[in-house]
């Protein structure tokens, strides 16, 4: 999990952002429209076209059916079955296709998401450091502590909850990519945060298992840890075009995926 | 999501355009004018205000007077905020624009209603739908307040404006002009503010303006420290299941869980409300926090509002205050600005705000939840707001433009202050609401609000554009509130109203009034109407018997002396048709009750209840008052250029601002400019 987000991580923070991530659209326009085109040829390879052109045309035909028969009721429910059972095949079609790209596309959005759905928390601003510990670990909330960077500070005395939670208010002093230290027994995690200057990729939360694999910003939890997740409450970053954060951006990129596969399927010789 | 075309885009766009055609345009351009920044200061008191520019606690309010003018401004008749700052909103007396009191009555059922939105008609018929009400017909209240904003005049002059918390402005009029509405908006639950406290002691409180929640602080862990609390926040009315024209009582609000988490070793807590969470410490404010009521299932109408939250305690007992759920100013539910995006553009420069109307947590002072000590402490995170604003304005402001900026510093102390030291009569005899324990520590808090004031002004005047016309001015003055006047006591007691089955006191809200004999009732806090036949619904008073009536009632109710001293209780009583002109002045009062310095009319009586008691002390901490006679609260107009004239009042600040620009005045429209 670790060395699949060390790598993918690797790969896309080298192509992302060849101007920089203040201009935000230029990944977020040309990487969706590449998705379009790469689902378009996993289509085209993976799918059986021959069939899917086969049952569209019985679809259009069973429409036809409806249209030309509505006076006849029994014509059109049997249209209608037909139908739904040849949406049924068709989908069917499109299960290979979608199994293959669905991986590849979502490792590309969650990076979409883990350069643009954030920015550096300002100067100033003050926001909650939150570590959740694992209900089965043998340590408890008393035995977690927390090391303050030089540039931050603790705004506030920490909250232990009884359910294994700890909560500490910090407040962003200077500018900088600060890494807090959190003693838990005899472990240390560290936590990145972001503060001020330009338009970056920001840490957001470290997570275990495989939802670690969701935020490519900082390195996963291990397994054994007795830490489920350690995160930051962290500023969205305003996009023109977009909704703000995490859904902006994923919407954004699967709407224009879908248009540019739509609009270029006849130039690169697709049926959808 | 951002905006594509955004405001700033499209006037860098303008100036990019106007740069590269250079010389061209210049031709085409309106002479420059220098522009206008307006500081409405609510509540400053010509007398106090010289008492403290004379010591030099005002250097920069002394500066003005010195290098400018200064002198009373006349307010409005009644001198009540929303009434005030309407006359200068709308250059009109309230017979022009409408708005006669903070309440007025629905003469179909006598109700008082708030004078913000016009009295409600019949609800609409509603269709059923598994489980929910959904209303057919019907349409949003508008803004009761008629007349044409001084600001929609200069837009349509092409005058760039920003008005920021302007009373009165809520619901919000569509306008060009960029305005963000004050006093008047309301919370999440649609009124005034409500706030909520948790709490596991008991609190004998008689009808809390509040909600107060009883918890109990559990031991989750069993390590022998109780540290976990639930309960409610509550929210919107849940609409979808009222009734239409329904008043939701407590349960029929949309809620949200509330969860506090205290940490067993440190004085701080984090409090999880809905999907959010916040840290707070004992005895300070947590930051904001959004939280999200659903109105339909699965999230697909959510209604997001701000909470802010007070740890008075946490242990060993827990006492946590919520503060009312204000609109929030990121994504406010009902427009509470104008044009939709200003709001926005005032969050993404200042960050989260008050946007409810008054921001002061005075019903928690009034209740007895907050000392004044905290009460003092919430007032700051106020100024703050506003400190942000101001500078926020300034940031923005250009030759040529005209920004008005409201200041709630002083009134809003002033009403729940002035026990603790009269600051403006010296030996007057103590408030009856005064406290020896507490009055020391609060007894110059007024005079510091003054000089809070007196900063922001110096801070303005350094960065305002050199030839800017600068206006400081304030709606009404201030006195003391010492005895109330239960006016619909007096008027049973002499005959003019009349309970049914005998009783001595009821309310007009629960039918306990005989309208079959009764000829005068009083709702709002000046306003006396007259039960006039084929007005009201029940109305006995004949148009040929109104006036012998009116003239009865002024004549008795100017000559009532307090018993307790020998005051005179009433200074002047005015008619309404001959105080009153425009179209709109049918809708007032018949008689306007100018109370004399000191006294006021009960909140009571203001409700359209019937009290037994007639006069007695108001040992309210709702102290000091300005709903009174015209004459003995008039407010203070300053201005850094010389006025040759004095006497005036505000519509002719409307009227200056016009002429200005060289905008003539509309009809209705009264003042003169103070040049």
């Amino acid at each position: 999990m670790q060395t699949y987000n060390n790598i993918a991580s690797a790969i896309f923070d080298f192509l992302f952002a060849p101007f920089g991530h203040e201009i935000a659209l230029f990944d977020l326009i040309v990487w969706p429209v590449i998705i379009g085109i790469g689902a378009l040829q996993v289509y085209k390879y993976t799918s059986n076209q021959a069939a899917i052109a086969s049952v569209k045309r019985q679809i259009s035909m069973h429409l036809l059916e409806i249209r030309l028969f509505r006076d006849d009721i029994a014509q059109v429910l049997k249209s209608t079955a037909k139908i739904i059972g040849k949406n049924v095949i068709y989908i069917a079609h499109n299960l290979t296709p979608m199994a293959v790209m669905i991986i590849p596309m979502i490792a590309l959005m969650v990076q979409l998401v883990a350069h643009y759905a954030y920015q550096p928390a300002p100067p100033g601003s003050v926001e909650l450091l939150h570590l959740k510990l694992d209900p089965d670990a043998a340590v408890s909330a008393q035995d977690v502590s927390l090391e303050v960077p030089a540039g931050t500070s603790l705004d506030a005395p920490p909250v232990r909850t009884a359910d294994g939670q700890v909560f500490w208010r910090v407040k962003a002093d200077q500018p900088g990519d600060h890494v807090f230290k959190v003693r838990v027994g005899d472990e240390v995690y560290e936590k990145g945060w972001a503060v001020g200057g330009e338009a970056r990729k920001v840490p957001v939360k470290r997570l275990r298992n495989w939802e670690a694999l969701l935020y490519p910003g900082e390195a996963a939890i291990p397994s054994d840890a007795p830490v489920l997740s350690l995160e930051l409450d962290m500023h969205t970053r305003p996009i023109d075009f977009v909704w703000d954060g995490e859904l902006g951006i994923l919407m954004w990129a699967m709407v224009l995926s879908l248009v540019a596969g739509v609009a270029l399927k006849d130039f690169f010789g697709v049926t959808l | 999501m951002s905006p594509i075309f955004s405001r700033a885009t499209l006037k860098s766009a303008a100036a990019a355009c106007a740069v590269l055609l250079g010389g061209a345009l210049a031709h085409a351009q309106p002479a420059s004018r220098p522009g206008i920044f307006i500081m409405g200061v609510d509540g400053v008191d010509p007398v106090i205000l010289s008492r403290m520019m004379d010591e030099g606690q005002l250097p920069n309010f002394a500066k003005l007077a010195r290098e400018g003018s200064y002198q009373e401004l006349g307010t409005s008749n009644p001198p009540q905020s929303p009434v005030a700052w309407s006359n200068f909103v709308t250059g009109m007396n309230p017979g022009g624009h409408g708005i006669f009191d903070f309440l007025h009555r629905d003469p179909a059922n006598y109700h008082p209603v708030s004078s913000a939105t016009p009295a409600p008609g019949e609800p609409p018929s509603a269709l059923r739908l598994f489980g929910y009400v959904i209303p057919l017909g019907g349409s949003d209240a508008g803004n009761n307040r008629g007349g044409t904003p001084w600001w929609d005049l200069l837009v349509e002059s092409e005058v760039d404006v920003e008005v920021i918390r302007i009373p009165g402005n809520f619901p919000t009029p569509p306008s060009d002009a960029k305005v963000l509405g004050g006093m008047g908006t309301v919370d999440l639950r649609g009124g005034f503010g409500t706030y909520t406290l948790y709490t596991d002691t008991l609190v004998e409180k008689k009808n809390p303006k509040g909600d107060i929640e009883y918890v109990s602080v559990q031991d989750l862990d069993l390590d022998g420290i109780p540290e976990t609390a639930s309960s409610i926040l509550r929210g919107p009315p849940d609409q979808f299941h009222l009734e239409p024209g329904q008043v939701p009582s407590s349960g029929d609000y949309l809620t949200v869980r509330v969860t506090v988490h205290i940490d067993p070793d440190n004085d701080s807590a984090v409090v999880e409300v809905g999907d959010s969470r916040t840290l707070v410490e004992q005895g300070k404010w947590s930051d904001w926090v959004e939280v999200s009521f659903d109105l339909l299932p699965m999230g697909m109408m959510p209604v997001t509002g701000t909470v802010r939250f007070y740890a008075q305690q946490l242990r060993p007992n827990l006492s946590l205050y919520a503060s009312p759920v204000n609109l929030s100013p990121a994504s406010p539910f009902m427009p509470i600005a104008s044009p939709d995006d200003f709001v926005e553009t005032i969050f993404a420069n200042v960050g989260y705000f008050y946007t409810q109307g008054m921001p002061e947590e005075q019903e928690a002072l009034k209740d007895g939840v907050f000392d004044d000590d905290e009460y003092v402490a919430q007032v700051a995170l106020v100024q703050e707001d506003t400190g942000r604003m101001v500078d926020f304005s300034l940031d923005r402001f250009e030759p040529g433009d005209t920004t008005f900026v409201y200041f709630s510093d002083i009134d809003l102390q002033c009403h729940m202050l002035w026990r603790h030291e009269d600051p403006k009569y010296p030996d007057a005899p103590d408030h009856p609401a005064f406290d020896p324990a507490t009055a020391p520590a609060h007894a110059h808090d007024i005079e510091n609000f003054y000089r809070d004031v007196d900063v922001a002004l110096g801070k303005i005047r350094e960065r305002l554009p050199a030839g800017t016309l600068l206006i400081v001015m304030s709606d009404h003055g201030f006195q003391p509130y010492t005895r109330k006047l239960h006016l619909n006591g007096w008027l049973r007691d002499n005959g003019y109203l009349v309970l049914k089955d005998g009783k001595k006191s009821g309310h007009i809200l629960t039918g306990d009034v005989d309208w079959s004999k009764t000829r005068a009732y009083g709702v709002g806090f000046n306003g006396l109407y007259l039960n006039i036949a084929g007005r009201e619904a029940e109305g006995i008073v004949s148009e040929a018997e109104a006036d012998a009536l009116m003239a009865e009632l002024s004549s008795k109710l100017e000559a009532l002396k307090d018993p307790e001293n020998g005051e005179t209780v009433v200074l002047e009583m005015f008619r309404g048709d001959e105080v009153y002109t425009g179209p709109r002045t049918p809708e007032g009062p018949d008689l306007v009750v100018g109370y004399n310095r000191g006294y006021g009319c009960s909140d009571e009586s203001t409700l359209g209840e019937i009290t037994e008691e007639i006069i007695e002390d108001n040992t309210s901490r709702w102290s000091g008052n300005h709903l009174m006679s015209p004459d003995v609260v008039p407010g203070v107009l300053l201005t850094n250029r010389k006025l040759s004239s004095s006497g005036h009042d505000l519509t002719d600040v409307t009227a200056t601002v016009l002429s200005h620009y060289g905008i003539q005045p509309l009809a209705g429209m009264t003042g003169e400019s103070i040049f």
